[in-house]
């Protein structure tokens, strides 16, 4: 730049090497040049607004669990307590004992456990399963099975309840049973029973499952089939080429390549089968199995007959919702790192 | 005659017993379709099925087991639409509601997804945030906090809960009065206004709501090929065009997907108003069939619904042509 008006000056020169002392522009006209333009003060500017509305909805999302986790230390002293608001004043454990105690906190974790984590896998592999028959093969009738899919995802849930509470309360395969028990002619009597009750056990979150109908498997089978369909053909082209069959190219390819997409539907469906308050209200009575939406109640051994008593159970009831995420939030702090990385490959287009 | 006969025959025998790859192709598909169909057929189809019966019935529980159904015709239908006295009014004002917090939802999603996509420092960690009410604000942790009045008293700074009750203490975090004079020289109605106020002083529930969308817009966005952004800087188009012209139109099937997604995710979501109030129907009286039908009532509007945003946006979506 500033070549011609001053050149270089030489400082040492051997027969191999020059040494020479450029000239530069004086430090603060570089610091001048470099952050006193439109382009970079706007930039920062930007940046800025962003950072500030980046940290403030994280504040939005994250202040409620904030406020709950502090409020499930207090006693119900501090509610009356103006002065309290996000520091007890008298920090105590008894919430938390009294809800271990009371609310079959231990029995429900272990039954909610064995229940999330068989849906989360069986969910996981079967949707992987519908969503690359969709996605890799053509046959007749697959937009049409595919518009059934859809279908599952539109009708909201109450419309099903009684139905299924119904179809589960008197479990039957189209009739058979009806049949061998003597429901159809009275003379030709097989079984005892014309059908069996599978509610109160697992079975009808298996059996949905299995076939890809519980919770939000629609979104699942769309997510996958979007996948599967950005994997290039040649793929599975050269193990059929080697004598694979399409099972045996679906187990040993095309699985291991979606590991990251399906640990991501695996925390889908494992986490919203840990929570959910759905089907375990219709298929499950209190009496029955203890599952998580039992342990949200106000403990016996808690005297809530004070001052400020709604704003107590309030918290109680909250503390009973942290104590139901506190496994889930274990279970995100591993997989979030797969959450964005499997959904980024997915490359999902419309 | 004999000639075209024989020549006929020949590629019969040919192709006789060998399954051709398409076809065993095709015989696959259907298997690894087969759960989905066979649970379809054995238990979903059947639970439809019951579900509009049962929508026409009135049922008896028999004391030994068993049911019995006594056919009503009309009258469930008839008694959710005219006898009920508030499910018609819940009904179109829930959908009210659901319809205006949609283009919200899609819009925040498709702002967040932006801004999530840019590099900057600590991206990993806000997208762990950002994440958070998709995994740990649903069904049972949504039911507690709805009308969740610790929330409110710790977010109120004015302290007026001395007696702790349920009064109306949700923090307004801007007012129509804030931000009137930002609308003051458009030409819009003061229903807009109020809209961004509501929206703005909602934002909790819209973050928790689109985090899906948000995750599939990031998709998208990653799929966009960086040459197209670096051929537009080079022709020196600015980040606000290059947004409208390249980023807009490139996700407009995300968008598309999105707002069918939103659409199905609010109004079959179990908190929102209409259907906590099927809900309290079915468990009032252990359930009750009228809440069958007022859902099927439901259903159908769903359906419309869908149909119409479907068909609105899909004449403005953009498919770029792979080669």
């Amino acid at each position: 730049m500033n070549a011609t008006r001053s050149s270089p000056k030489v400082l040492k020169e051997t027969k191999d090497s020059i040494r020479v002392d450029f000239q530069r522009t004086s430090k603060w006209t570089r610091f001048k040049l470099k952050y006193f333009n439109a382009a970079f003060l706007g930039h920062m500017v930007f940046v800025i607004f962003r950072t500030v509305l980046l940290i403030g909805i994280s504040y939005v999302i994250l202040y409620p669990f904030f406020s709950k986790i502090s409020s499930s230390f207090m006693s119900r002293e501090d509610f009356v307590d103006v002065t309290v608001k996000l520091i007890p004043k008298y920090p105590t454990l008894d919430t938390y004992k009294a809800i271990i105690r009371d609310n079959y906190y231990i029995e429900a974790l272990i039954n909610t456990t064995i229940l999330s984590v068989f849906c989360g896998l069986v969910q996981t592999f079967i949707c992987s399963l519908i969503g690359y028959g969709f996605a890799k093969f053509r046959f007749r009738g697959s937009g049409i099975i595919f518009l059934l899919v859809i279908f599952t995802m539109v009708v909201p849930h109450n419309t099903l309840q009684l139905s299924m509470f119904m179809k589960f309360r008197y479990f039957d395969v189209l009739g058979i049973l009806k049949f061998l028990g003597g429901g159809v002619i009275p003379s030709f009597k097989v079984l005892g029973f014309t059908s069996i009750n599978l509610n109160n056990s697992y079975w009808p979150l298996a059996l949905l499952s299995l076939s890809g109908l519980a919770f939000k498997n629609g979104l699942y089978i769309f997510m996958m089939r979007q996948f599967y369909r950005g994997v290039p053909d040649e793929l599975e082209e050269s193990a059929y080429i080697d004598g694979s069959d399409v099972f045996r190219t679906f187990l040993t390819i095309i699985i291991p390549l979606s590991v990251p997409m399906m640990i991501t539907l695996f925390l889908f469906a494992f986490s919203w089968q840990w929570t959910d308050d759905f089907y375990t209200n219709v298929f499950f009575t209190t009496e029955g199995l203890k599952l998580m939406p039992d342990v949200i109640a106000v403990p016996k051994s808690l005297d809530t007959d004070y001052a400020a008593q709604n704003l107590y159970v309030a918290a109680i009831r909250n503390t009973c919702g942290l104590m139901i995420l506190f496994p889930l939030i274990i279970v995100y702090l591993f997989c979030q790192r797969y959450l964005i990385q499997g959904i980024e490959r997915s490359g999902i287009t419309g | 005659m004999n000639k075209t006969e024989t020549i006929k025959a020949a590629p019969v025998k040919k192709y006789k017993k060998v399954a051709s790859l398409d076809k065993k192709k095709a015989r696959a598909g259907w298997l690894f379709v087969l759960p989905f169909l066979l649970g379809f057929v054995i238990i979903y189809l059947p639970i439809v099925f019951d579900s509009i019966r049962y929508s026409f019935n009135k049922i008896i529980i028999l004391p030994g087991g068993g049911y019995m159904l006594e056919f009503v015709g009309w009258e469930n239908y008839q008694e959710a639409l005219f006898v009920d006295p508030s499910f018609v009014r819940t009904l179109t004002s829930g959908i009210q509601q659901l319809l205006l917090d949609i283009p919200a939802i899609v819009i925040f999603a498709l702002f967040m997804a932006v801004l999530l996509n840019q590099d900057m420092f600590g991206r990993a960690a806000f997208r762990a945030i950002f994440f958070v009410p998709v995994i740990l604000s649903t069904g049972l942790i949504a039911a507690i906090d709805e009308g969740n009045i610790m929330l409110d008293y710790m977010e109120d700074t004015s302290s007026s809960i001395e007696t702790g009750s349920n009064q109306n203490t949700v923090a307004e975090i801007i007012s129509v009065t804030d931000i009137g004079w930002l609308f003051n020289s458009m030409a819009v109605g003061t229903e807009l206004v109020e809209y961004v106020t509501s929206m703005i002083n909602n934002i909790y529930n819209v973050i928790n709501r689109s985090g899906v969308q948000m995750l599939i817009f990031l998709a998208g966005l990653q799929s966009i090929s960086p040459a197209i952004y670096e051929s537009c800087s080079i022709d020196g188009a600015s980040a606000w065009e290059t947004f409208w012209k390249i980023t807009i139109p490139m996700v407009s099937p995300m968008i598309l997907v999105n707002a069918i997604y939103t659409v199905i995710d609010s109004l079959t979501m179990s908190t929102n108003s209409v259907m906590s109030y099927i809900s309290n129907v079915y468990n009032q009286a252990g359930g009750n069939v009228v809440s069958t039908a007022m859902s099927w009532v439901y259903f159908l509007l769903v359906l419309i619904i869908i149909a119409a945003v479907a068909g609105l946006l899909s004449a403005f979506v953009f498919y770029q042509r792979r080669d």
